[in-house]
């Protein structure tokens, strides 16, 4: 009788992770996973249809726990400076604390599977964004900005100090390691360009 | 996620084109023992993913080579 192992299937999540940010998606293939895996190709098949199916249901999980972690603590409510700060307060540990599954949701989110994994994931988040970008903006406290323009300016400084970060080099390859001291500077920055 | 693996049969075949992959899930499509099946066309085994409740190995085997196709259990 065939027992489904949830410790095999964390496995298999991460190492589907690992892959898919070492070999891209046309270098992922199920044979490989399940030879990386110590499973048989059989049972990895038990668990998912096909390999789109593998791809999109660890998006989905990639997704959702971010929006998880990126509400924890954040409220629709706070002040723009504190929910902001929140934000990324959250979405800086998640990606700290979880570059790999970060890279291989970026690498999904630019697939033809985007779309579907955001619409699954999102759930619930997104209207508490909404919620709190329109709240900020009647309190004064927002600048009335196109939801465009406001994400570049209120996390592109965020992505771009991770980015530099993961990468341990920042312009022309200077060395680069992210402080608190940079963050909270930079976070700074984006609430006085934000702020009318 | 539920999911009741007893019922799901795993093979490896040679269906790899798209036209044969339709053929096949056709054919399948006529058993009402067959909950759902799926066919891999990315992967190298062209893995064929059957889920019933009571149709045998040996089954789907016989029909698949009736098509024309190999298919053999994967363990």
């Amino acid at each position: 009788m065939r027992i489904r192992d949830t410790n095999k299937e964390r496995v298999v999540k991460e190492k589907a992770a690992e892959m898919l940010v070492e070999y891209g998606f046309e270098g992922f293939s199920m044979n490989r996973l399940a030879r990386a895996c110590g499973i048989s190709v059989a049972t990895l098949y038990i668990y998912y249809k096909d390999k789109e199916d593998l791809i999109k249901k660890l998006g989905v999980e990639i997704g959702e726990q971010f929006f998880t972690e990126t509400l924890k603590g954040f409220s629709a409510e706070m002040s723009f400076k504190e929910g902001l700060k929140k934000q990324w307060e959250n979405r800086a540990r998640f990606s700290l604390k979880y570059p790999r599954e970060v890279a291989a949701y970026e690498i999904i989110r630019h697939s033809s599977h985007g779309d579907y994994i955001l619409t699954e994931s999102m759930k619930g988040f997104k209207e508490a964004m909404e919620s709190f970008f329109s709240g900020a903006i009647k309190r004064r406290e927002l600048l009335p900005v196109s939801t465009e323009l406001f994400w570049a300016v209120a996390y592109g400084p965020l992505y771009t100090l991770l980015r530099f970060h993961s990468e341990g080099k920042s312009i022309g390859g200077k060395s680069f390691k992210l402080s608190k001291k940079t963050l909270n500077d930079a976070l700074e920055l984006a609430v006085k360009a934000l702020t009318p | 996620m539920i999911l009741d693996i007893q019922n799901i049969l795993i093979f490896k075949t040679n269906i790899q084109t798209k036209s044969a992959k339709k053929m096949v899930l056709e054919v399948l499509d006529n058993f009402d023992e067959i909950e759902r099946s799926t066919i891999d066309l990315d992967d190298r085994d062209c893995v064929l993913r059957i889920v019933s409740d009571n149709l045998t190995t040996d089954q789907i085997i016989s029909t698949i080579r009736s098509l024309g196709f190999e298919c053999a259990e994967l363990e």
